[in-house]
């Protein structure tokens, strides 16, 4: 399976794919709907707008962005990262080894994942009593994203300030406008202005997108194979996200059984052909076959008998489900309700942040499954060091994950957006995020 | 640091191909070629360690072996890898059995996106006990180009960065890239040594990147020119060991964007410079020339991305240009005017003086299917472009095309899709013509 790598899908036969390949165009604004929030974690407009000290390459590779070079001192416990020279903020402001700390600071508080962060004259110092193996791919998280002065000290009335491709030059309407920074380190992008149509319905997007009013939405991996039917240009990204279930592990939960009943009980294939319509891998595994190579040794299969042994005559509580997100996820959540009624639960499905389980959707990042994996469990809210340097050694530390049965892998899942004719050369970045900065508008004819 | 970039050479000298792998970070892969190389199977190395691992599981004795595969290894190999295995497993005391035992090995041939992997599931009773052991992919080599079209090309170097120009001097190989100046130097030996020049420049990168790289006008240099910056590369003498050294500052000269020799009549060559040259001036802020170029061609030029110089009658050259606006014009006689038959032509492309038909094409790229990109030749008769080869298939995307000091080949810079889970590659082919 093809992994890390943005495919482009084209469905049908476009009459463009025949056309002459001339060099990308400059100008035109591209116009996308999202149904989210762009400046939300993960959102668009952070990754136009702001860069990390790392970022992913397309083939998931990590690679420089903001430091142009870094190194390990001390078994992984010290990284000196420095700073790439004369980089601008999109306000003039130049960037400096204390705006990188400053902001830094700010991502994470006390949750980050190193002890210390200070600035050494060109450089930027992170210190910690534990390894940190895989810091430079976790800086490349949306998390670390270096964000202005004006941001950071949470005055936006100019609107968030970073060293992205895109400014933000005004928000009206539903409207996010962003508009091509002549001064990024990386080259102006080659459109001049962005337009990000925000809390926008898949349906409505769709509908904007057939009848010319946006350049690019999004596809829901439920909707992959309708955006097929209806000869979308697709450009999706296969194991994007990881769906999985956190269980507590406190009271009645502490008895690992019945979690075990709870992660034996789901039947995942049903999950992935119902609910996803095919779309997504049915996972007894956090990190994906294609990014582990040993995922086939985690069963995905249910096993019904094997879940009402082990919860035997133990009187589970009755169990509270919520789901992150909405659509497909709670028809997910709902689903997954039945299958553990199934067990002999007791479940009822909830919008409350404090259900006992959390259906959730985890960010699988980069092409190296070990800060992958680390990725992910920092996600989840359980993070942990993961310095497993060869498959047998990652692959028994994913097991002792996943024997604690606090996290259950369902699903892994693909990402795909739709794009216009007019859009060429669009790519999904490893973070799932498209590379509007990279893209281009076709001339009129 | 974490970009890793390997580059492979291939050079031709004389008549002699041969290949040398320098590697810049990527001792893995040169280790597992050598171990590739001195084994007699590729599957021998890989599974002597899974079987090493097994045994140290199992010790000595019986075990039933059951074997599946789940990666891209063509099953006609499967009868082998099982042999291999069983060969090793039994040099280690443990013996393969097809009888029903207490000890069961479960052995798949699994693989992610950057490497293969090789998992045994060790059962004994109701315990398992899983090894595995990795196994790199087999370098992929590039199969020959059809030796049945006009046109062929000639891989000269692979890399992970784009290479914006690259050319032969006396020493080696020059490739411009955006960040640095990689120079082969070869050595008394036949063996190349690379050396990476840092590019120092104010300008920032566009995120096209457009370069060219020309020998100075006394011969002992080569010049470089980037978006508002030129530089100058001194390089070592062939087969010593000198240090080459680039200087670079900022500048918004124009670029010698076209060059085209002048071909020698049947007579006594006539008094004169050898090559014919247009510059043109770029735009440093975008990926295409301004329009104005020196001489004048006696006509308001559009922008353009691209420009070739066409012989027409002796020491008479026609510039055909690839505009901004996806039209190939050709200016000549103080006019401009639409060039037929360039409907499918991309961006780049050159002028080749291959001898044949009119002793000059045009060769450009246009879309190919599956995603790649292909090389034409076109024989430009007054105002139309006229297909004189069939299209050349390329690996990937063409991001540059110029001609080589002599004229006598294009080069052409070709992306490839990175593999599951790499990058991009970048490959530089030379390609020429042979007349039917």
């Amino acid at each position: 399976m093809l992994r890390r790598i943005a495919i482009s899908c084209l469905f049908a036969a476009l009459p463009l794919s025949a056309a002459a390949r001339t060099r990308p165009h400059y100008g035109g604004t591209l116009r996308v709907e999202i149904a989210g929030d762009a400046w939300q974690k993960g959102g668009l407009a952070r990754r136009l707008v702001f860069d990390g000290l790392t970022k992913f390459a397309t083939g998931g590779a990590v690679q420089p962005a903001l430091a142009i070079e870094w190194q390990s001192e001390n078994n992984n416990h010290r990284w000196q990262f420095r700073l790439r020279p004369s980089v601008h903020f999109q306000d003039g402001s130049p960037l400096t080894t204390t705006d990188v700390v400053t902001s830094l600071r700010a991502s994470c508080a006390a949750n980050c994942p190193w002890a210390s962060v200070h600035a050494l004259a060109y450089s930027v110092v992170f210190t910690s009593d534990s390894p940190m193996p895989n810091l430079p791919q976790l800086l490349a998280e949306d998390e670390f994203l270096i964000t202005g002065r004006v941001a950071a000290e949470g005055n936006a009335s100019h609107g968030p300030v970073g060293t992205g491709a895109f400014q933000v030059s005004g928000f009206s309407n539903g409207v996010l406008a962003l508009a091509a920074s002549d001064t990024c380190w990386e080259g102006r992008p080659f459109v001049d202005a962005v337009e990000i149509r925000v809390h926008r319905e898949v349906r409505d997007q769709w509908l904007d997108l057939s009848m010319g009013r946006a350049d690019l939405v999004e596809v829901p991996a439920e909707e992959m194979r309708i955006a097929q039917q209806q000869r979308l240009n697709v450009v999706s990204l296969p194991d994007a996200e990881l769906l999985a279930l956190e269980a507590g592990e406190s009271g009645a939960w502490s008895n690992q059984n019945l979690r075990s009943a709870i992660a034996l009980s789901i039947d995942r294939a049903a999950l992935a052909n119902v609910i996803f319509q095919k779309q997504g891998q049915a996972a007894g595994s956090l990190l994906p076959q294609s990014l582990s190579g040993y995922a086939f040794l985690f069963s995905a299969e249910r096993e019904l008998n094997r879940a009402h042994e082990l919860r035997g005559g133990l009187s589970a509580p009755p169990l509270t489900l919520a789901a992150e997100g909405a659509g497909a996820m709670q028809l997910a959540a709902q689903r997954i309700a039945l299958n553990l009624r199934e067990a002999g639960f007791n479940v009822q499905v909830t919008g409350s942040p404090n259900a006992d389980l959390k259906l959730r959707a985890l960010p699988i990042l980069g092409n190296a499954p070990a800060p992958a994996l680390e990725v992910l469990l920092r996600a989840a809210g359980q993070p942990q060091t993961v310095s497993a340097d060869n498959p047998a050694a990652l692959y028994k530390t994913e097991r002792d994950i996943l024997e604690r049965e606090t996290l259950i892998p369902l699903l892994h899942l693909p990402r795909a957006w739709a794009s216009s004719a007019r859009v060429r050369d669009l790519k999904l970045r490893a973070d799932d995020s498209p590379d509007l900065a990279d893209a281009s508008l076709e001339v009129a004819p | 640091m974490g970009s890793m970039k390997l580059f492979r050479l291939l050079v031709t000298g004389g008549k002699t191909t041969w290949w040398s792998y320098l590697a810049r970070t990527g001792l893995l892969l040169l280790f597992a070629l050598a171990a590739h190389a001195a084994a007699n199977s590729p599957w021998e190395q890989p599974s002597a360690s899974l079987a090493e691992q097994i045994a140290g599981v199992l010790g000595p004795g019986q075990a039933r072996l059951t074997l599946r595969n789940i990666s891209s290894i063509p099953t006609s190999d499967l009868p082998a890898i099982r042999r291999t295995i069983e060969d090793n497993l039994q040099a280690r005391g443990v013996t393969v059995t097809s009888e029903d035992s207490a000890n069961n090995i479960r052995v798949t041939l699994s693989e992610n996106a950057r490497e293969r992997l090789w998992v045994a599931e060790i059962m004994q009773g109701s315990q398992t006990q899983v090894v595995m052991v990795r196994v790199d992919r087999e370098p992929h080599l590039d199969a020959p180009s059809d030796g049945g079209v006009i046109l062929r090309k000639q891989a000269i170097l692979t890399t992970n960065v784009p290479v914006l120009s690259a050319m032969e001097f006396p020493g080696g190989i020059v490739a411009l890239e955006p960040e640095q100046i990689a120079i082969f130097t070869r050595g008394a030996d036949g063996s190349f040594t690379e050396k990476d020049l840092p590019l120092r420049r104010r300008h920032a990168l566009t995120r096209d990147p457009r370069g060219m790289l020309l020998p100075s006008a006394n011969g002992t240099s080569i010049e470089a020119w980037l978006p508002g910056t030129h530089c100058e590369i001194a390089y070592p003498a062939a087969q010593t060991t000198g240090d080459a050294k680039v200087q670079c500052h900022e500048s918004d000269d124009p670029w010698p964007m076209a060059t085209a020799p002048i071909a020698a009549t049947s007579d006594a060559q006539p008094p004169g410079p050898q090559t014919t040259q247009v510059k043109a001036f770029f735009n440093p802020a975008r990926n295409f020339f301004t329009g104005v170029v020196v001489p004048s061609q006696g006509v308001d030029l559009p922008a353009f991305y691209g420009g070739a110089l066409l012989p027409r009658t002796m020491r008479n050259f026609a510039l055909v240009i690839g505009g901004t606006d996806g039209r190939v014009q050709i200016a000549e006689n103080g006019a401009l005017q639409p060039l037929s038959g360039t409907g499918d032509w991309g961006s780049d492309f050159a002028a080749l003086a291959s001898g044949c038909k009119g002793g000059t094409q045009i060769v450009a790229s246009s879309s190919g299917g599956g995603g790649n990109d292909s090389l034409r030749a076109y024989e430009v008769t007054g105002l139309d472009a006229v297909p004189a080869s069939v299209p050349l298939p390329m690996n990937g995307t063409v991001t540059a095309a110029w001609e080589s000091l002599d004229g006598k080949s294009v080069w052409a810079t070709v992306r490839a899709p990175g593999t599951p889970g790499t990058q991009d590659s970048y490959e530089v082919d030379r390609v020429t013509a042979n007349c039917n």
